[in-house]
């Protein structure tokens, strides 16, 4: 930055375009912009986009005369259990679509159709794959993410433990900023597996999958990515896992390390 | 702050207040959100349904706002939220064209054919870079607004802009234009 008033950054461009300077640095950009007309051509192309997105979405900025029924609606619905048909008919859509995409892939398709699950010699490929199905699944339901939510933590644990045969316990992310949704049953290499969802503050979610695994093996911890989705997998005797989530990988590598440190902990106790 | 003060008048003058002051914040947050949960989606139904799941899971949650600043409380859970839900459609991409371009047509001025560029343009954006592009240029955020807002360090803010606009002016050039007719 020494050459302060020849040089204007990228970050200064932007801050240009959306009047976030101050009069001289205004008066600056301008200056410099003058002296490189590529730059300025581009920030010019920046404006004029700026100025049409805000035309084109200006319009949406309005009441809607239903907007307090929605509102309220919720508090309706809590005590009727009822909710909107499209609703429902949106939702069915979207896990049809991931159903189908599953199905094709031979994920669903050997709990449902053939249970003799042939398919399953592929289980530990399959894994991070299903958990990444889960994920987009189930994180994006609103109403409806868990079969069993967190306020019921135990009775979550003793019925998944029971259905995975296995001494389930819940992890607690709670110092990584994660509390529990709560968990459900799911069908993982074709058997009764089990899945946990987390959330942060925000709304942020991320999802532990278990599954029984046809070998008795271990691996060390795999890392798959689709997209913004990661997904941490790692197999310890007849056990599956899979940590998943749209989160920084080291944030995601935390939370696992202390999914398998719990998880462990729940094994040997 | 005094019960029901934002209240709205009905036709007949009277001032409808509901029993809950929390969902008349909502209430006046509604056209903002609106604007938010469009300017993310692909077309005006996938927007109110956008802002359904986010009113929906902000009431949910109300016990989790910590008393300052709802808007960016809000939208922050719009952002998770689209970034949920946008992947697993991407997954399955159906471009619904006319839904796209029909709708709130009459109330904008811009030239149609303009208007369906920049649709398209907007298509081709990943959710992030998208989401940033709109906190910032629509809703007026600042950089760090939207780095605390998205949880990303202010580098990542600036890169998904950048991002964002470059492609998005790549996609509107001149000698990319695909014309597009609707049926009549």
């Amino acid at each position: 930055m020494t050459d302060e008033f020849e040089t204007v950054s990228d970050a200064e461009l932007h801050a240009f375009v959306d009047d976030l300077l101050s009069q001289s640095e205004r008066a600056r950009v301008e200056s410099w912009l003058e002296k490189h007309p590529e730059k300025a051509d581009e920030v010019h192309r920046w404006q004029a986009q700026a100025a049409a997105l805000k035309q084109y979405f200006a319009p949406y900025a309005r009441s809607d005369e239903n907007d307090r029924a929605l509102i309220s609606a919720r508090r309706t619905a809590e005590r009727t259990g009822s909710r909107s048909s499209a609703f429902r008919l949106r939702r069915l859509a979207a896990v049809f679509l991931i159903f189908a995409a599953g199905a094709a892939a031979g994920v669903y398709a050997s709990d449902l159709f053939a249970p003799d699950s042939r398919l399953a010699a592929a289980a530990s490929e399959a894994l991070p794959r299903q958990a990444e199905s889960a994920f987009l699944i189930y994180t994006s339901e609103v109403r409806h993410p868990v079969e069993v939510g967190a306020g019921e933590r135990d009775h979550l644990a003793t019925w998944l433990g029971k259905r995975l045969d296995y001494a389930l316990r819940i992890p607690d992310l709670s110092p990584l900023g994660f509390s529990l949704v709560g968990g459900r049953l799911i069908p993982v290499n074709g058997k009764a597996g089990a899945m946990l969802m987390y959330e942060d503050g925000t709304g942020g979610r991320l999802t532990v999958l278990l599954g029984r695994n046809t070998e008795n093996r271990e691996t060390s911890f795999r890392i798959a990515s689709r997209g913004d989705v990661e997904t941490f997998y790692w197999i310890d005797g007849e056990i599956g896992y899979a940590v998943t989530g749209e989160v920084p990988r080291d944030l995601l590598q935390k939370v696992a390390d202390e999914c398998y440190r719990q998880f462990e902990n729940s094994e040997r106790s | 702050m005094p019960h029901g003060r934002d209240g709205l008048k009905n036709g007949a003058g009277e001032t409808i207040s509901s029993p809950d002051p929390f969902e008349d914040k909502i209430l006046a947050l509604m056209p903002a959100l609106r604007r938010y949960s469009r300017s993310l989606a692909r077309s005006d139904t996938d927007g109110e349904d956008l802002l359904q799941d986010c009113v929906e899971k902000v009431l949910a949650r109300r016990m989790q706002w910590r008393g300052v600043n709802l808007r960016a409380w809000a939208f922050t859970i719009m952002t998770n939220l689209y970034r949920n839900g946008h992947r697993h459609r991407a997954r399955h991409p159906e471009v619904e064209f006319d839904q796209a371009l029909d709708l709130r047509a009459e109330e904008n001025n811009a030239d149609p054919l303009e208007r369906q560029r920049l649709v398209h343009a907007l298509e081709r954006l990943s959710a992030d870079n998208r989401a940033v592009l709109m906190l910032v240029v629509i809703e007026g955020y600042r950089y760090q607004d939207v780095a605390d807002m998205m949880e990303i360090p202010i580098g990542t803010v600036m890169s998904r802009l950048s991002r964002a606009r470059r492609q998005l002016a790549e996609a509107m050039k001149d000698d990319n234009v695909i014309a597009l007719r609707r049926p009549k």
